[in-house]
């Protein structure tokens, strides 16, 4: 039978695995929530987390760039009330604490291909994935090559590496594939998994959210 | 199948034609002519049980009562009677079979499988070749065989390149495309259902065991196990260039997943990466295909994206210069050494920086390939596009340029011509020149700028 991860079991999954993520928590009240964002430093987001959510942007789930306790405090009262309120059939875990992403927002992808077996994808991510479909495949197991050549093909590969529009550590982000891509090696049962956004600076390359089908 | 296997299935010493047919209007008849008029040099057995001579030749009733060795059977009989002709190929010996016959997996009827499979294990109890079912058979000429059923494949001028297409029709397409733009052909075939031969096994072919062939190009429509190809391509890598054209574009990716990658990914979006992971060279239209093959034969690899254009004429070497823009290479920069050497051959009454304005040089052929000379000679070009349009007072150019390559080195960048005339003035002095000393002549400025892209591309997958 299928098994969907969502959220912060997603995430708490990569994390384990060795992929770097966006430091999350998930908390069940308020004080929780205000805590976890003191910790994990400011400014942070809060993510509703329901596993009856898929595209949390679409149903107002998410509220960014919370710069206080205060703030934070306050976000959780509303996306909880507007949760219960817009979806009360829907279940309600709590509220994701994340640190807040910075640098472009990437796709990056595998899924089991009837034919191909594993594949990796890699692309512009965030919520322009499906509209622009700026992405590029390859089979497992990938090479060095085979991960810059992903990079290489984009569109959207100019914007990647003008250092004029924030530099991104493309270097980087060839390593991160050739991660995912043993990470896929080493757990054949996952059928699907979309790693979006992951946010890629100078510095960083974090996931900030994740789903994984396992088969 | 080992390569040995094919090697004797490509290169019969005889060849026995099952349903071999005086009737026009029976395959049989024309795989016959074929072998007939296309001058095979091996010994040819027609079976037939009711005619006494097909072609002029004597037949046989039956496989088995040849008394000779039989290298190659080519099978045109209906489907039912197939197995048990099988059978006899495999009791004889025979060393390789090409199965013109259709109506078995591809058709709709579940008969037509549980024939298929039939034929699968026959072939196994003997080990036997089998191009096929399905196909119009192969070509092979370098060997001088025409194992097909049109007579007219025997025109392919001899070259390195291999045409391999899933598709009989695409075969005919790229084999009649081979003749017009004078491409030179090693073998042509199509797989058919791939009954024990496919893809990966006639790669590896082609690779290890055939030297005539230089270039492969795959026409691919869909496949059960691609990986199976791709891994054997990629273990081939940095041998011979590999060119694919696949069918199938449309985007049929799962629009009910919840996941982007599923739904990101149509069928050929995986293809597009998995060929170029592989190292094979995507083409994407049949012109693309024999322009990219016919060049890689015949020219010296282009290491860099740096174009030099040379024309006779402002306007073409104009489009050139656009169109080599557009594909991804650059315009040259010539050497000042460069420069001052075409401005010694050139007036300045015409644009001498890249691209270059020969038109003052219409009459002097000797000034017009030493202009080539230096661009070739500059460090700063990885290709050429070489440009000369006919004009009537300017018909005696092509006969010069012809004359005076037979002087030159061979080159040791790729040279791609375009040379336009009216039908019949100059096709003497193209077909002369075309594949000469490293260059090659393709019909437009723009299908030029895409060859010369695609050699580069082609450089870079080697490595």
């Amino acid at each position: 039978m299928d098994r969907l991860l969502l959220g912060v079991d997603a995430i708490a999954f990569l994390d384990k695995e060795g992929i770097r993520v966006l430091e999350s928590s998930l908390a069940r009240d308020e004080n929780e929530a205000a805590s976890m964002a003191s910790r994990i430093g400011f400014p942070v987001a809060l993510k509703i987390s329901s596993p009856d959510v898929i595209h949390k942007t679409e149903t107002g789930g998410i509220r960014v760039l919370l710069k206080s306790e205060q703030e934070v405090r306050q976000a959780f009262r509303e996306v909880t009330t507007v949760f219960r309120s817009d979806s009360p059939e829907k279940k309600l875990e709590g509220v994701m604490v994340q640190k807040l992403g910075r640098g472009f927002e990437l796709i990056v992808g595998a899924r089991k291909d009837r034919q191909f077996g594993h594949v990796l994808m890699f692309g512009l991510g965030g919520i322009y994935a499906e509209a622009a479909k700026d992405v590029s495949f390859r089979l497992i197991p990938v090479t060095k090559r085979d991960a810059r050549e992903m990079i290489e093909e984009l569109q959207c590969y100019g914007m990647l590496k003008n250092p004029r529009s924030g530099t991104v550590d493309l270097p980087g982000i060839e390593d991160f594939l050739l991660q995912v891509s043993a990470l896929i090696e080493k757990h054949e049962e996952i059928q699907e998994m979309d790693l979006n956004p992951v946010f890629a600076s100078s510095s960083d390359i974090e996931v900030c959210d994740a789903r994984i089908r396992i088969g | 199948m080992t390569n040995a296997k094919l090697k004797d299935l490509f290169c019969p010493e005889s060849v026995a034609v099952v349903g071999a047919s005086n009737s026009f209007d029976k395959l049989g008849y024309h795989v016959m002519k074929s072998l007939v008029q296309g001058n095979y040099g091996g010994r040819i057995f027609p079976v037939n049980p009711k005619a006494q001579q097909v072609w002029g030749i004597n037949t046989h009733p039956a496989l088995s009562e040849i008394r000779e060795a039989v290298d190659l059977a080519v099978i045109a009989v209906p489907a039912p009677f197939v197995p048990e002709v099988l059978h006899e190929c495999g009791r004889k010996r025979v060393k390789g079979v090409v199965m013109i016959t259709a109506g078995f997996k591809e058709i709709e009827d579940a008969k037509g499988q549980a024939l298929e499979n039939e034929l699968g294990s026959i072939a196994r109890q003997y080990d036997l070749p089998i191009i096929g079912p399905n196909t119009f058979g192969f070509v092979n000429r370098t060997f001088g065989v025409n194992a097909s059923f049109t007579p007219e494949f025997s025109l392919l001028e001899k070259g390195g390149v291999a045409l391999i297409s899933q598709s009989g029709g695409m075969c005919h397409l790229c084999g009649f495309l081979a003749m017009e733009q004078r491409m030179g052909v090693s073998k042509l075939m199509s797989l058919g259902n791939r009954l024990n031969v496919g893809f990966p096994e006639l790669l590896k072919h082609l690779v290890e065991d055939d030297e005539q062939t230089r270039v492969i190009t795959l026409y691919i429509e869909g496949l059960d196990d691609p990986r199976d190809l791709l891994d054997t391509a990629k273990s081939l890598r940095g041998r011979k260039h590999i060119i694919a054209y696949k069918a199938g574009k449309s985007e049929k990716g799962d629009s009910a997943s919840r996941f982007h990658t599923g739904s990101l990914a149509g069928d050929y979006q995986i293809w597009k990466g998995a060929l170029r992971q592989a190292g094979i060279l995507e083409v994407t239209s049949a012109e693309e295909l024999i322009d990219t093959a016919k060049v890689l034969d015949k020219c010296p690899p282009a290491k860099g994206p740096r174009i030099a254009v040379l024309s006779g004429q402002a306007g073409p070497g104009m489009i050139a210069a656009d169109a080599v823009e557009k594909t991804g290479l650059k315009l040259a920069r010539f050497s000042e050494k460069t420069q001052e050497e075409i401005n010694r051959l050139l007036p300045p009454i015409a644009i001498r920086t890249n691209p270059v304005d020969m038109g003052p040089s219409w009459y002097d052929t000797k000034n017009i390939l030493d202009i080539l000379k230096a661009a070739l000679e500059d460090e700063g070009t990885d290709g050429i596009i070489f440009i000369a349009m006919f004009a009537s007072a300017n018909v005696h150019l092509a006969k010069g340029m012809a004359d005076y390559l037979n002087s030159m080195d061979h080159f040791k960048k790729p040279v791609v011509g375009v040379f336009t005339a009216p039908p019949g003035i100059w096709d003497n002095e193209i077909r002369a020149m075309d594949g000469q000393k490293g260059l090659s002549i393709v019909p437009t400025p723009e299908r030029a700028a895409a060859v010369l892209a695609n050699l580069w591309k082609a450089n870079l997958l080697f490595g």
